[in-house]
């Protein structure tokens, strides 16, 4: 018997060469995470129960099928190691610059001039409960991508003010044991909503001025909506197929926002008027520890107003337009680690 | 550019490859336009000038 506490979770922060080939253990890092549960192997199996011939409609034999591995969840403070992981690994397309610590900006890739195509970089993930001789688990997980993420802002104190999970897919290859030694657990330099230095969304500033002291909640996703990855050739592992690709569908990038209507709120205008702005998020912990999502523009596509622990408000939901020279949004990221998605 | 300003080298799709400021502002058109970050070029050596061979000279 073994507590989930024991869990050690370990997964790439450089990236795979390729899907099919793990990462090795100097390009693994080791972090907590809010989920409590180890990612699960699902082989799946199936029966002829549907074929005639059999004088009966009973199944009588069993087949291996294909490992349906369900996506895994990673939830953790967001923090400026975190989300420069999940953004590069999520959007593609990734700068890295400076000789610590190290900037990277970050936009969605493009088919047609991404090196892969439509599939995003690879990464492998490590799970172990008492690795070595009497393990009770070591495996790691070959072929990983992310799927979508969430990003969530809130009035609350500490961590849980700035929040960021992160939704990821397997193909079902995996190796055990891992062969990895996992590295000390790292400690992320974490921010909080204390630490937003900027928030502007379509002309209104909420840290300053009038609106200073609209700002209630933020919620911020991205959707890769992958297309199954089993084809002919996609491979195996123990006679079970595999997923041998993820390749992005018609990815969704979701903004809303939750603000406290005043005299003069200008939420309303902006939609009615199909007003377009750029949008700013920075949350800066220290020159070293920084993350600034720049939406390039934003309009309006719902102001729905509601109440808010007894105070009125305005749920905003936003609708990312892609511009011609900037693109839809770029994501810049200043962190002490080098070599994330390198 | 500025001197003391950090700098990125990047390619386009069609291939060429440019050093520019590795600000935001100049990274983001670019990488929507589809250039990608590679690696800085290995400084070429200066060429070594060669002398032109000398004219031998005539024995009198």
């Amino acid at each position: 018997m073994a507590s989930i506490n024991e869990l050690m979770e370990g997964w790439g922060f450089g990236k795979q060469t390729a899907i099919g080939t793990a990462n090795t253990s100097g390009t693994i890092w080791r972090h907590t995470n809010l989920t409590t549960k180890p990612w699960p192997k699902v082989p799946m199996n199936e029966d002829d129960k549907a074929e005639i011939g059999k004088g009966h409609e009973f199944p009588t034999q069993l087949f291996k099928s294909h490992y349906n591995m369900p996506p895994y969840e990673i939830s953790k403070y967001a923090s400026s190691e975190f989300l420069a992981w999940a953004m590069c690994f999520s959007l593609g397309n990734v700068t890295m610059t400076g000789s610590g610590p190290y900037t990277y900006v970050i936009v969605p890739a493009l088919g047609a001039t991404n090196a892969t195509g439509l599939e995003l970089p690879y990464f492998s993930f490590v799970q172990q409960i008492r690795p070595g001789g009497s393990a009770v688990l070591d495996e790691m997980l070959v072929g990983c991508a992310v799927k979508s993420w969430k990003l969530s802002i809130k009035n609350s104190p500490g961590r849980a003010s700035a929040m960021c999970s992160v939704e990821c897919v397997t193909t079902g290859q995996y190796t055990s044991p891992s062969g990895i030694t996992l590295p000390a657990v790292s400690t992320p330099h974490e921010f909080n909503a204390g630490m937003i230095t900027a928030l502007t969304f379509n002309g209104v500033n909420y840290l300053s001025g009038g609106s200073a002291k609209q700002f209630v909640s933020m919620e911020a996703s991205w959707e890769n909506n992958f297309r199954p990855g089993f084809f002919p050739g996609s491979g195996s592992q123990d006679g079970y197929q595999i997923q041998g690709r993820f390749e992005w569908g018609d990815r969704a990038f979701g903004v809303q926002f939750v603000v406290r209507v005043q005299s003069g709120s200008t939420e309303y205008s902006n939609l009615i008027n199909l007003t377009t702005g750029t949008a700013t998020f920075t949350m800066a912990r220290d020159a070293n520890n920084s993350f600034s999502m720049l939406i390039q523009k934003m309009g309006f596509s719902v102001a729905e107003l509601g109440n808010t622990d007894g105070i009125v408000t305005l749920q905003i939901t936003g609708v990312q337009l892609y511009d011609a020279t900037n693109g839809l949004v770029t994501m810049t990221l200043i962190t002490p680690v080098t070599g994330i998605c390198q | 550019m500025r001197k003391d300003m950090e700098t990125v080298h990047m390619r386009s799709p069609e291939g060429e490859v440019k050093e520019v400021e590795a600000t935001t502002e100049t990274l983001t058109p670019l990488m929507v336009a589809g250039w990608h970050q590679v690696p800085a070029p290995a400084a070429n050596p200066e060429p070594i000038a060669q002398k032109p061979a000398a004219p031998a000279e005539e024995e009198k």
